[in-house]
């Protein structure tokens, strides 16, 4: 890295220094490992690995489930946001500060509680029983509680976009004779979908990768509602590493993927915004 | 935009219904099943389950690896705040993805990566055991997954707060001979003190919640290894509900307060921005 | 009258914005609706639009109470400061806009907005989005959406206020000029003088929520009929006692004199000068550099004033002893404006 300028300020060794060490320490070796470990097996032993049928329905129930559930909380994000947003009514303060709740509530918690809700004896589980509907125990739960892991994502993306958002828009629209509902479709929903694109895109990748909230709810059948970080984790219970590994391998890709498309989608969005061919 | 239209209030009213009731089923109802769940047998057994020696045991494990976490995190932060606001260099932008990647990684494979560099299929394995250093399935491998987990955490609000105000008070002080820690005891922090005290609650909720990387590492030792999360899940699959229940309904409490501590800060801190200019 | 307000009142929490404000516009004028910031003149501008509502008080257009009438509805085209051009949509979809809303067919959509992009000049660049126009650009587009739907009233909130001083000039040319080729009844809203007295056919001057004056550029420039006004354009010179000066009537319960530059002569002793008797003597105490001329401030009698002199007058240095000449000074007394001229002018008396 080379050192351009010579600030006036201090503490460029120093603070660079640490910030070095600690990140090769906690984050490069080990992800390095993986890829060191990876890199032990042959080529075709690893598409043997992730071709295993096990393997491969685990992905989709992870992409399917993670998706279904995104895509809820796409839906309902926007909803929530615009109502936090735009209107006032009772207990609106309390839901504001409840959203952030699957972040600061542990997922094991999530997932037992999630389980006790959904089962056929729950509150909930049982009035769905009741018309031959099973939550627990099968995909249904498993996108249930990735909804419930989802939910910030989306509604604090679009919150600060339609806070921000210039009334005269609005205004602009309704002088030249818009309806309100043109003014939504036409005006204010174009201005949401980069940032509700990002929350899916980021939800989309915490639901590939979640473990706690899902594991107690999923039952864990193979080929039926086994996730893929299940999946992992029992091969690593029975030592094989390099199942693990390969695994895990694919997972990191389809995160990074996940990440370069969102942050495509903030660069086009700006580029929109700010000008330039 | 003056009259509501009747057609606008049905919208506006049916719009709100549906949040609330999203709201109530999603993330009320969750928090409401722990409670009623853990007193499901009465006070007494509660009290028991909450009392346990293992329980103790996994709160003061909880508290200390939240609290290495949180203080690494700090350190780490702070300088790479520090480091990437103040100064210009080269792959700043590459830096700043490598600190955000561990928030894209499945923590199952955040613990994996752990086993897998100190683990016994590690090269580094046997200098280890020749210093007696245990990581893997010990409580220093517990630390470093939780610090790994909620890596960016602490960066990630300092970053933008700094950016904002732009470096020109620190270079003041620095010309007029203020040296490092001076200028940031007296002149950035009191700016981003705020930013940062909500970086530590993000921190400290995500390392207590941590489940999936530390289940991973920590060999599911009772009274050893076990945190709060890890403990939960060991009651639930043995089937001891109402204490698994009781052990979670802790977490839950501290979830509320960290959501309560978030809520104060974000209102304390809005208003310190509009004191001043 | 094509445009009437009645008797309008509005506040907002305790701050009164209209009081009492009532004026008619005669149809095809363009007015200009002047005053500082906080005077409510954007407030007017809203409540006519149907963005804001009257706390009492009739706005008649074409003769119909359009009160109730939602903004949506009014058929008024309206220009923000911000313009507001829809990000998302190119140059060709903000200004057909209206037209969609009208639910016109797509050939006649596509005819008016080629018209009105000739009319704006800026052909070839339909399919642009804002973020890739300049200021100037993105101005004339707003002012095509506004008109795109023919609206039978073009409002204009602080047009100019966002653009480079030079393309100002510029567009405030092309703006009376477009509006006067099309004929449409047009109230922009200014805060700069300059702006209003150049573009407007009439002026409404508001303070503080109350009409102060209305009339002509030049009446409203040279016969103020409050102190506000006779403030407000120039750069006077304000002072309590203008007996210090020569020859003024005196008038009763008078509480401020107002000295505008142009009304002030200042000639070097050696210079020949037509009123001698009438100048009085005065110190040059700062000689500032304006890009059109010289500023020169004056001690005259313990009284401070302003004068100008151009660049191919001889210079003057500071504390300079040099003739002042005082041709008029406005008094108010009161809500009252009174414009004297030096009494001792009426009789030329030529000193060589």
């Amino acid at each position: 890295m080379k050192r351009t300028n010579r600030s006036v300020i201090p503490g460029f060794g120093l603070t660079t220094g640490i910030t070095l060490t600690i990140l090769s320490v906690v984050v490069l070796i080990p992800l390095a490992s993986l890829v060191v470990f990876s890199a032990q097996m042959s080529f075709s032993e690893i598409i043997e690995t992730i071709t295993r049928d096990r393997v491969l329905s685990s992905f989709r129930v992870s992409f399917v489930t993670a998706f279904v559930a995104s895509l809820i909380n796409a839906v309902m994000g926007i909803v929530l946001a615009w109502v936090l947003v735009k209107y006032t009514f009772p207990l609106k303060r309390l839901i504001d500060g409840m959203i952030e709740l699957p972040f600061a509530l542990p997922t094991a918690v999530a997932g037992i509680a999630l389980t006790a809700l959904t089962a056929d004896t729950g509150l909930i589980g049982g009035f769905f029983a009741r018309f031959g509907v099973k939550i627990a125990f099968t995909q249904i739960g498993i996108t249930v509680a990735l909804v419930f892991i989802g939910i910030p994502f989306v509604v604090r993306a679009v919150q600060p976009v339609l806070e921000k958002f210039d009334p005269a828009y609005e205004e602009a629209a309704g002088v030249l004779g818009a309806s309100r509902s043109r003014i939504f479709w036409k005006i204010i929903f174009p201005e949401i979908v980069p940032a509700a694109l990002t929350g899916f895109g980021l939800a989309f990748g915490r639901c590939l990768g979640e473990y706690g909230s899902v594991v107690f709810i999923a039952g864990n059948k193979p080929f039926e509602t086994e996730i893929a970080p299940l999946i992992i984790m029992s091969e690593l219970q029975e030592y094989d590493y390099a199942s693990a590994t390969t695994i895990a391998l694919v997972m990191l890709v389809a995160s990074f993927v996940t990440l370069f498309l969102v942050n495509l989608i903030q660069t086009r969005n700006t580029k929109i915004l700010k000008g330039g061919n | 935009m003056s009259k509501e239209t009747t057609s606008s209030k049905v919208v506006k009213w049916t719009l709100i219904s549906i949040s609330i009731i999203f709201v109530v089923l999603m993330l009320l109802l969750p928090l409401i099943t722990v409670i009623t769940e853990a007193f499901k047998q009465g006070f007494t057994v509660y009290e028991k389950a909450v009392t346990d020696n293992y329980t103790v045991k996994a709160i003061w494990l909880t508290l200390e690896a939240t609290l290495l976490a949180v203080f690494i995190n700090t350190v780490f932060g702070l300088s790479a705040a520090w480091s990437l606001t103040k100064f210009q260099f080269k792959g700043k932008k590459i830096l700043t993805t490598l600190i955000d990647l561990p928030v894209t990684v499945s923590p199952i494979i955040a613990g994996l990566i752990f086993l897998l560099t100190f683990g016994r299929q590690s090269p580094l394995y046997p200098l280890l055991q020749d210093w007696d250093i245990k990581i893997v399935f010990a409580v220093p491998g517990i630390v470093l997954a939780t610090i790994f987990v909620t890596f960016p955490f602490i960066s990630r609000e300092l970053i933008p707060v700094l950016e904002a105000r732009g470096n020109d008070e620190e270079e003041a002080a620095a010309l007029m001979g203020a040296k490092g820690w001076t200028i940031f005891r007296k002149i950035t922090f009191p700016h981003i003190k705020w930013a940062f005290l909500y970086g530590v609650v993000l921190c400290a909720a995500r390392a207590m919640g941590e489940f999936g990387a530390v289940s991973v590492i920590s060999g599911h030792l009772r009274g050893k290894t076990n945190t709060l999360p890890l403990h939960v899940e060991i009651l639930f699959n043995e089937f001891q509900y109402v204490p698994a229940f009781a052990v979670a309904s802790i977490l839950v409490m501290l979830a509320i307060i960290i959501l309560i501590a978030r809520s104060l800060i974000e209102y304390n801190g809005k208003k310190k921005h509009k004191v001043e200019p | 009258m094509y445009v009437e307000l009645k008797h309008i009142n509005k506040h907002f929490g305790n701050f009164k914005a209209s009081d009492d404000v009532s004026f008619g516009i005669e149809k095809g004028k363009l007015i200009g609706l002047l005053g500082p910031s906080g005077s409510g003149k954007t407030t007017i501008l809203r409540m006519i639009a149907g963005l804001e509502t009257p706390d009492n008080g009739d706005i008649i257009i074409d003769g119909k109470v359009i009160n109730n009438v939602p903004a949506s509805k009014r058929g008024i085209g309206f220009v923000f400061q911000s313009y507001a051009l829809f990000r998302y949509m190119t140059v060709f979809e903000n200004i057909a806009f209206g037209l969609r809303v009208l639910k016109k067919p797509e050939n006649e959509i596509k005819e008016r907005v080629a018209e009105l992009v000739k009319l704006i000049g800026l052909e070839g660049l339909e399919k642009r989005y804002p973020s890739q126009l300049s200021g100037g650009q993105r101005q004339r587009v707003a002012f095509a959406r506004a008109l795109a739907p023919n609206p039978q009233l073009l409002l204009l909130d602080e047009p100019f206020a966002a653009i480079d001083a030079k393309v100002r000039q510029e567009l405030r040319h092309w703006l009376k000029e477009m509006i006067a080729k099309l004929g449409v009844t047009s109230i922009f809203v200014t805060h700069d003088q300059d702006e209003a007295i150049e573009v407007a056919d009439e002026i409404i001057i508001m303070n503080k929520g109350r009409i102060d004056q209305i009339g002509k550029p030049l009446d409203v420039y040279g016969t103020p009929k409050t102190s506000f006004v006779a403030s407000f354009f120039g750069q006077p010179s304000i002072f309590k006692d203008y007996s210090k000066f020569n020859s003024f009537e005196a008038i009763e319960g008078a509480e401020q004199a107002i000295v505008r530059p142009e009304f002030v002569k200042v000639t070097k002793k050696n210079e020949t000068q037509k009123y001698g008797k009438s100048a009085q003597e005065g110190v040059v105490t700062d000689v500032a550099f304006r890009g059109s001329g010289i500023e020169l401030t004056v001690s005259v009698n313990g009284e401070t004033l302003t004068a100008r002199r151009s660049f191919d007058e001889p210079s003057v240095s500071v504390g300079e002893k040099v003739d002042v000449l005082v041709y008029r000074i406005f008094v108010t007394a009161g809500d009252n404006a009174f414009l004297l001229e030096n009494k001792s002018l009426r009789e030329p008396v030529v000193v060589i």
